[in-house]
């Protein structure tokens, strides 16, 4: 029963999703092509800071590599296609990470945050700096493409994938290694699991779901330059949508992501002033009282409505209660 | 590079590590004992320089008369902050506190932003810019005077932590919080007392920092990033790891800054991150992990 409904839900969302151009102006469509994108890098940030546990702080990091590798190879001698290219910017990515996720991932805790915040910051100077082929801080110009249903079924194809890709590797051997290595790395490792291997491919993976954001935004927005596409705020803003979701849950980043562009803009057109503070006071509600997002939230309505639960103020309390100082 | 411009730089360097050692000694202490990455300590920092600069600007109160002014006022607003927030999330995941601190931090610089503007502003009195000649290398008043007050704060918290019964409890809680707790330190006070310490540092140097630089409400962001780096520098421990830390620290940032201004923040996190993977326990201080 409550697999068909989900079944159920399931297909009219995606309904929903496949035919909202069609009911939206050309201009409206452009923000929903940015929920989805933020849905996509907060599904990479998932593997890496949801099931793995490590707090990647320079995810931003591949996001500019994608849309940099993307547009430098629609430019110039290449003239690569728009598929080809973007691939080839999550390839890399993919290869930049597996390279720095090899030192530094041997860090624990607050010195990884740290050390990728840093890695971060660095690639944003580079690309600042080598004139000779990002042009510095200007930036480089994309080919124009005005057809903005084409951004917008190309992220929501890639979130599809990212659906599957989480659903299947949740439920795999990789998949639990790496909740293993949450809950205990050394106890995971006496268990046999490699651990360099599976943190690295949480991280690459990740790193490719970031760079395939990167490279559709940067082609919507025709131009990339290093403090737009290498700025801290949307590292901020993948984790804010993870955290609001869910982390280490299928749904939980792309519910987050379209929670939080909801409450964005409607604090935005609200209290336009205050946008960082209400921002503030989200986080720091759901870090309190629902650290495992609104997915924590509907499993323990869930309880509630099959009897095996009382409705109370435990529903938020169960956390605080688990945590607090004693 | 001349005997003179060295020892400028030297003098530079000596000056600046007196204010980023007590920058990163409240930043330390949190970390230390709590283990929290406490990321709303620029915001800290920021409300001190404000409170200097209102205390001045109405009431024309002597800066340096306002620091303890500035250290009680956050010090109450830290207590209150880990007792009702922090202290609820203490036992979860580590990306609880460092989120829940890098909300407090946009919440309160935002509300800085919105009540104060982001006018910059800056602290002028009559002693402003004067100094002495030692040989060529010049010394400004303020930076000495800021460097007195940080070295005389240092001297205080370290006396504090090794003599008193609350510093021994708080230094006991931070090694063994259960050990702690059987011998009837009431550890949630004494992370309260910790976090509030803490604030009431920052807020002296957001005092001292007031004088010395323009200011606006992003003050705090770039010197939590530095305190970060000196801790890890120094290593976690005690308050002799945070100078050597501030002092390394210090002498890297002016010595980048006067040949690479362009690259300083690149070169720092690079170092950073080699130390890391190098010698994750610091020039000198315990391991961690």
């Amino acid at each position: 029963m409550a697999k068909a409904i989900r079944l159920i839900l399931l297909v009219a969302v995606l309904a929903a999703l496949l035919l909202l151009p069609r009911f939206v102006s050309s201009y409206k469509l452009l923000t929903y092509t940015t929920v989805l994108c933020l849905a996509l890098m907060a599904q990479g940030w998932n593997f890496i800071g949801g099931y793995t546990g490590y707090a990647a702080f320079g995810n931003v990091a591949f996001f500019g590599i994608g849309a940099y590798t993307t547009g430098l190879l629609m430019l110039s001698k290449w003239h690569l296609s728009f598929f080809p290219a973007v691939f080839a910017g999550a390839l890399l990515s993919a290869f930049v990470a597996t390279l720095i996720g090899l030192p530094v991932l041997r860090l624990k805790g607050h010195y990884f945050a740290i050390a990728t915040l840093g890695v971060a910051e660095a690639f944003r100077e580079i690309a600042g700096s080598w004139d000779s082929v990002t042009e510095g801080a200007t930036g480089i110009d994309l080919p124009v493409r005005s057809d903005n249903t084409f951004f917008y079924y190309t992220a929501l194809g890639f979130v599809v994938v990212g659906v599957f890709v989480t659903f299947l590797l949740e439920r795999s051997k990789i998949g639990y290694g790496w909740v293993a290595i949450r809950e205990d790395q050394d106890a995971a490792r006496m268990l046999g699991i490699n651990t360099t291997i599976f943190k690295v491919a949480a991280f690459a993976l990740s790193a490719i779901f970031a760079s395939l954001a990167g490279g559709i935004i940067a082609y919507q927005n025709i131009h990339v330059a290093p403090n737009d596409f290498f700025k801290i705020e949307y590292t901020l803003q993948m984790i804010i949508a993870c955290i609001i979701g869910g982390t280490g849950t299928v749904w939980g980043p792309l519910l987050g992501a379209a929670v939080y562009q909801l409450l964005s803009t409607y604090i935005w057109s609200h209290f336009l002033e205050l946008h960082p503070t209400v921002l503030g006071a989200i986080i720091i509600f759901f870090i309190v009282f629902l650290p495992r997002g609104l997915m924590q939230l509907f499993g323990r309505l869930g309880l509630v409505a099959r009897g095996r639960r009382r409705v109370g103020w435990d529903i938020l309390l169960a956390n605080v209660r688990a945590s607090r100082l004693e | 590079m001349t005997g003179a411009e060295l020892g400028q730089i030297a003098v530079n360097a000596l000056l600046l590590s007196g204010i980023l050692a007590l920058v990163a000694l409240g930043f330390s202490l949190v970390w230390g004992i709590m283990n929290i990455v406490n990321l709303s300590h620029g915001a800290f920092i920021v409300l001190g320089a404000y409170l200097t600069f209102w205390m001045h600007a109405l009431w024309k109160i002597d800066p340096f008369v306002s620091i303890p002014v500035s250290m009680i006022v956050l010090f109450g607003l830290g207590y209150l902050i880990q007792r009702s927030l922090i202290n609820q999330v203490i036992r979860a995941p580590l990306l609880a506190t460092f989120l829940l601190t890098f909300g407090l931090e946009i919440l309160i610089v935002n509300l800085i932003n919105y009540f104060f503007k982001a006018d910059t502003r800056s602290v002028q009195t009559a002693y402003s810019g004067t100094g002495f000649a030692l040989g060529p290398v010049r010394v400004p008043y303020i930076r000495l005077g800021a460097l007195l007050v940080s070295v005389l704060l240092v001297l205080v918290l370290g006396a504090f932590l090794n003599r008193s019964r609350l510093g021994r409890a708080i230094r006991a809680t931070g090694m063994d919080i259960d050990a702690a707790r059987l011998s009837g330190v009431k550890v949630a006070a004494i992370y309260a007392l910790t976090y509030a310490i803490g604030a009431s540092l920052a807020g002296a140097a957001g005092s001292l920092l007031s004088m010395v630089v323009p200011f606006d409400p992003n003050l705090g962001g770039p010197y939590t990033e530095r305190a970060f780096v000196i801790c890890v520098l120094g290593g976690l421990g005690n308050v002799v790891n945070v100078l050597i830390g501030a002092a390394v620290y210090s002498v890297v940032e002016v010595f980048v800054g006067s040949r690479l201004p362009a690259l300083s923040q690149a070169v720092t996190f690079g170092i950073l991150v080699l130390l890391l993977i190098v010698r994750p326990q610091g020039i000198a201080g315990k391991s961690f992990s």
